[in-house]
């Protein structure tokens, strides 16, 4: 877990500290719709979820310190962290009850459409259920290859396999461009993939779709369309059933703009472009399943073998699969249905430098691992995956320090004097007595500058 | 590495005894019906669902002569998860009416869901006739038997590395059926073997049986004070799974009583006499054990008085 | 019958592999399955109810410690592998013989040790058995020694209980004192069931000892195998002709607060009383209704008494032995009605499968799973015992 410290590492933010990000109105503004209370319901950690229907029922703010004993004492922190993630999203904020005794109060906007999801009342969801018979329904396989289908092109985009990738729009393009998971060359006008493309590539599907999206809402903006009416389509189409088709009614302007880059993203499926109904996709469902790390039952199964002998077998006829693998694998045989390469030192180090990083590689392996691997505990030999991470820190053997270079001393005793006082700071980083050369940290320069200035003087 | 997957399958056993609703009704009005009771029921199991997208359901009814599904229904060949199955829905309902989920801001699956149930519990009351002897007492470990499979199977579905925790609600009015002890015991030890936390909401008379199971399985046992309140105590008390309730301060567990009943008398016993061949319990010493026939030869030292006597007697 | 058999190696050769069929994909899997599961609805048929059957055992298990028992043909020794399978065997044991009691005796350097006495406390029997893994395998084991020092206890124990021994033995020899057959014949007079679990091949003398004590005998082919022979000694035996039956007198405390004048007093329990640490001092505590002693465990043999100290649930558990739920009736899915749509009656499950379950006393359809289920751990079929009409009245006495 180390290596989520190094900065290089793309930063896939939760629904939580996406949300988090976003200013108190727009979030009251959100929490206008039943589906975004549901979707930000379930990303709150489980002890905050019981504060929430404990109290959802009460219609006057709760003292602090009953909600306080709630939990039993050994468990404080986690009620500090619940309450803090409570008050971030703004799910309740702070109100003295009567008598001035600080207490809690769920937000009125949140509580009344947490209710109108779990009771019913209300008005309807927009885009509800088409209430006609669609000729030309779709099942719930097509939908799945359909969408998978769809989002594969843009990861053939982005390796630039010629594959499939006629498909992805100038939109996607921009978007990809925009989070700089791609960009521009002066010299070529085809974008190419930058570090952080790699380690997207390597993300399970669901975060890909999320991270996307992520970066997509922070464009919206810019295309004219309301971030809070695209949120909330976006968590209702995460709460639809899959091969359900729903119908466009009522939906605003910038909803169906919205709805449309949906269709060429794969999260939903619509036959023609002005096609009264659309059904969701499993990219579009799993959104929610994906937003709180659960990877859902849809996931396709894996096809991933890893020996202890660095060996890995791949059963799969993908280029695309077979591209993210020898991104850090050196590939060996290729046959009809299956792959069969080698993690070696140079490969991962290869990927490393690519700015992937071990913990990356690790968790695709572990993600699409075959059934056979899954029964097994851990997934993954534990030599393979200790290897890869000792080669990540092999790379990081060389420890960077800003330092001053102290040299040219005019006697051995002014070298002893101000190196003995650099050492007794703790500022001193190297020394060389022979070549009275030393070299002070940035941060005890001046300290040693004045002593040096004070000792010459005197 | 940590985030395993894991889901939580709820198995509420819900008692529908008309015998028992009626009485209850006509004894303190309009509150407690089980149509009430019902509706808290379902906002309890939304809530259950909505605490997570993977958490499972199932309703199960106890009826006075029979136990059945009320939700899931079998119609669905694959009822797994809630959130994703439904597609044969749509073609039932090829003939579009106006749908459910389509009339209020009510998320779709749980409309469904009460939808189903409701029309479950219509159908269970209209289609029974009520003939013959009536009863007083449900049929609660059938139902407790077939919830113990529902769960046996969700988990041998489950997929690789997810990790199903399941419990068992049971909300009971009605009193105990004692013909069925034998039967509910070899419920309460199949659940503890199988790691299934058995919560009994107990609505009217307390329930000895019910203690056992809830304290063997280590799971909660709550008498409801007051019946308005029965939504509130089913959310506070038994929507945190296990896992939850240790973090939490909830009522303390009762002593529970584990005296024996004898089967001459019924009367709870602290010293009885235990059939050597079919572990009847009597609460004297008797000759022939009534269970299984056997006589008794010999007797241990406590017992020579009596040894002599009944040899007088012969 | 076992005898006209004869040896294993006499008998015809079984064509194993001609019971295994590749299905279209080509895997071995389901024809597996499929044999491991008619193995095991085999074996549940088998149990026959209705005969007495001995509730209250006393079995003493003797762990053969001879230097055989280094061997790695079970991995990785064959103590080790023994001792994982037994402390396993002892919690199944006591949670399904919960009135119950066990003992462990050990055989090496032609002496037979003991290690535990009789007693009905699961957790001690498996500390004293993971303390075995630390001793050193040695010597030749002996039969006789062991079988005397088992039946010296077990000739004591009261006519109603079913007196057994059960012998893990890796050894091919035995190095006995005087003449085996004499023990034997003691064995066999004072009703002790003495069985046998061979680890390595079949030897004569434990055959005959087995055979005279109407025990069983069986060597084991791998460690699956091993298991499941083991497994069949957690069901109670039928009991012999010359048990004789009787009444017990049993305590069934009520677990209460040591209340004196309305105030909690925390008290010391019998339990625990040898313990450095006060983990058994504290305020709750069943109470013997005889004597007052208090415990913090059922069932236990009160102390201070000797009263059987059990609760009710601990009776219930060994119900399902003495009511056996009647075995399920095979029916090929095509011969009933509407069979495209049918579901099995507790899961719900579509049933695809070519044959399904039957209760015969309430029809109702199960699928194999399910019977498995009912039958191995349940013990009550769900759709009688929801059913007013066919409830097991068994237990109402009126």
């Amino acid at each position: 877990m180390a290596a989520s410290f190094t900065p290089r590492k793309l930063d896939c933010k939760d629904l939580h500290s996406y949300l988090k990000t976003l200013p108190g109105p727009v979030l009251d503004r959100l929490y206008n719709h039943p589906a975004t209370c549901l979707a930000v319901f379930r990303e709150l950690p489980d002890l905050a979820r019981q504060y929430v229907m404990r109290n959802l029922f009460i219609e006057q703010p709760v003292s602090q310190a009953v909600i306080g004993q709630w939990v039993v004492n050994k468990f404080t922190n986690e009620h500090k962290y619940a309450c803090k993630a409570l008050s971030e999203l703004r799910v309740w904020y702070e109100q003295p009850i009567p008598g001035g005794q600080p207490g809690w109060i769920l937000n009125q906007t949140f509580r009344n459409n947490t209710k109108v999801a779990l009771l019913g009342g209300g008005s309807p969801w927009i885009g509800g259920r088409s209430t006609t018979v669609d000729k030309y329904a779709k099942d719930i396989p097509f939908l799945d290859k359909y969408g998978q289908d769809r989002w594969e092109c843009v990861l053939h985009f982005m390796v630039g396999s010629s594959e499939g990738s006629e498909g992805v729009s100038r939109d996607i393009i921009e978007v990809l461009n925009n989070s700089g998971l791609m960009k521009v060359d002066a010299t070529d006008s085809n974008p190419l993939i930058t570090p952080a493309g790699f380690q997207f590539l390597l993300m399970d599907t669901q975060s890909q779709v999320w991270y996307f999206m992520l970066q997509y809402l922070e464009t919206v903006e810019h295309r004219g369309m309301d971030l809070v009416e695209c949120l909330s389509f976006l968590f209702q189409l995460s709460f639809s059933t899959l091969g359900q088709d729903y119908s466009t009614d009522g939906m605003s302007e910038s909803q169906l703009k919205f709805l449309q880059h949906l269709r060429e993203f794969g999260l939903v499926y619509q036959r023609k472009r002005k096609s009264q109904r659309y059904y969701p996709t499993c990219l579009a469902i799993n959104l929610a399943s994906g937003l709180s790390g659960v990877s859902s039952d849809q996931e396709k199964v894996g096809f991933i073998i890893v020996e202890t002998n660095y060996r890995i077998y791949a059963y799969t006829d993908s280029p695309l699969k077979i591209a993210l693998l020898a991104i850090f694998c050196d590939m060996l045989y290729r046959f009809p249905t299956m792959t069969v390469c080698n993690l070696s030192r140079t490969s991962v180090r290869e990927a490393l430098i690519r700015g992937i990083t071990a913990e990356q590689i690790l968790n695709f392996l572990r993600s699409h691992a075959h059934p056979k691997m899954l029964a097994t505990a851990p997934v993954l030999p534990p030599t393979i995956t200790d290897q890869v991470r000792l080669w990540e820190l092999e790379r990081d053997r060389l420890k960077f320090d800003d330092g001053v270079l102290y040299s040219q001393f005019n006697s051995q005793s002014d070298y002893e004097l101000l190196s003995d006082y650099a050492k007794d700071l703790g500022v001193l980083v190297f020394e060389n007595a022979s070549k009275r050369v030393m070299v002070v940290t940035r941060s005890g320069h001046d300290d040693v500058k004045k002593f040096w200035k004070r000792q010459k003087n005197s | 590495m940590s985030d395993k997957n894991s889901s939580s399958l709820l198995v509420i056993i819900l008692d529908t005894n008309p015998i028992w609703w009626g009485q209850t009704n006509s004894k303190s009005g309009a509150n407690t019906c089980l149509s009430t009771c019902l509706n808290s029921v379902m906002v309890f199991a939304n809530s259950h669902l909505m605490f997570s997208h993977s958490n499972k359901l199932a309703v199960i009814a106890a009826h006075t002569n029979k136990s059945c599904f009320l939700y899931p229904l079998p119609k669905e060949p694959v009822p797994i998860d809630p959130a994703v199955d439904t597609e044969n829905e749509a073609e039932e309902n090829s003939v579009k009416v106006p749908q459910i989920g389509q009339n209020d801001g009510k998320y779709e699956l749980f409309a469904q869901f009460n939808e189903t149930i409701k029309s479950e519990i219509q159908n269970l009351i209209f289609n029974d006739k009520l003939e013959g002897e009536l009863y007083s007492d449900s049929l609660i470990a059938g139902a407790m038997s077939m919830a113990l499979c529902y769960i046996h199977r969700m988990e041998k579905e489950a997929s690789v590395g997810e990790d199903v925790s399941s419990r068992i609600l049971v909300i009971k009015g009605s009193e105990d059926n004692a013909a069925q002890y034998m039967n509910f015991m070899n419920a309460v030890f199949t659940a503890q073997k199988q790691n299934v936390v058995i919560d009994a909401c107990i609505l009217d008379n307390d329930s000895g049986l019910l203690q056992q199971a809830c304290d063997i399985t280590g799971g909660m046992y709550l008498k409801v004070p007051q019946m308005s309140g029965l939504l509130q105590y089913l959310l506070w008390v038994f929507l945190p799974d296990p896992v939850m309730r240790c973090k939490l301060t909830l009522p303390p567990k009762a002593q529970v009583d584990y005296r024996a009943a004898c089967f001459c008398h019924r009367n709870l016993i602290d010293i009885g006499y235990v059939c050597s061949v079919c572990l009847s319990i009597y609460c004297s010493f008797s000759p022939i054990c009534s269970t299984c026939q056997t006589t008794f030869k010999f007797m241990g030292p406590p017992k020579i008085l009596k040894k002599k006597s009944k040899r007088l007697a012969s | 019958m076992e005898d006209e058999k004869g040896y294993r190696w006499e008998t015809e050769y079984e064509k194993t592999w001609e019971a295994i069929h590749e299905d279209e994909s080509g895997s071995l899997q389901a024809s597996i399955d499929d044999i491991i599961q008619k193995a095991k609805r085999r074996k549940m048929l088998e149990k026959i109810g209705n005969i007495r059957l001995g509730m209250m055992r006393h079995l003493y298990l003797i762990v053969d410690m001879s230097d055989v028992m280094n061997d790695q043909d079970l991995k990785p020794t064959r103590l080790y592998s023994t001792v994982k399978l037994l402390e396993h065997f002892i919690e199944e044991y006591f949670d399904q013989n919960p009135i119950s009691q066990l003992g462990i005796l050990i055989t090496r350097n032609k002496r037979a040790e003991k290690i535990t006495e009789l007693g009905g406390n699961p957790r001690r029997h498996i500390n004293a058995l993971q303390s075995l893994k630390d001793r050193k395998c040695q010597g030749e084991p002996s039969l006789q020694n062991s079988l005397d020092l088992a039946l010296q206890t077990l000739k004591h124990m009261p006519s109603h209980a079913s007196r057994e021994v059960l012998i893990i033995f890796g050894s091919l020899t035995t190095c006995d004192p005087g003449d085996i057959d004499s023990i034997i014949q003691t064995l066999s007079e004072n009703n002790i069931r003495c069985s046998i679990i061979g680890l390595a091949a079949e030897v004569c003398v434990c055959k005959k000892i087995c055979k005279q004590t109407q025990g069983k005998y069986n060597v084991i082919l791998d460690e699956s195998h091993y298991k499941d022979l083991l497994y069949q000694h957690l069901s109670p035996p039928p009991a012999t002709s010359n048990t004789s039956s009787s009444l017990i007198r049993m305590g069934f405390p009520h677990h209460t607060l040591n209340l004196v004048n309305k105030e909690e007093r925390p008290s010391m329990c019998m339990c625990h009383l040898d313990s450095k640490n006060c983990e058994g001092f504290n305020t709750t505590g069943y109470f013997c209704p005889q004597c007052k002693s208090k415990y913090c465990e059922l069932p236990v043999e009160c102390k201070a008494c000797g009263l059987t100290l059990v609760s009710a649930p601990h009776l219930a558990r060994s119900y399902h032995h003495l009511f056996p739920l009647d075995g399920f009736i095979e029916i090929t899915l095509a011969t009933l009605h509407d069979s495209d749509n049918l579901h099995c009656f507790s899961c719900l499950l579509h049933l695809k499968d070519i044959n399904v379950y039957k209760c015969p006393v309430c029809i109702k359809i199960f699928c194999l799973d399910c019977d498995l289920f009912i039958h191995e751990t349940l013990h009550s079929c769900p759709g009688c015992s929801s059913n007013r009409g066919n409830q097991h009245e068994k237990m109402d006495i009126t």
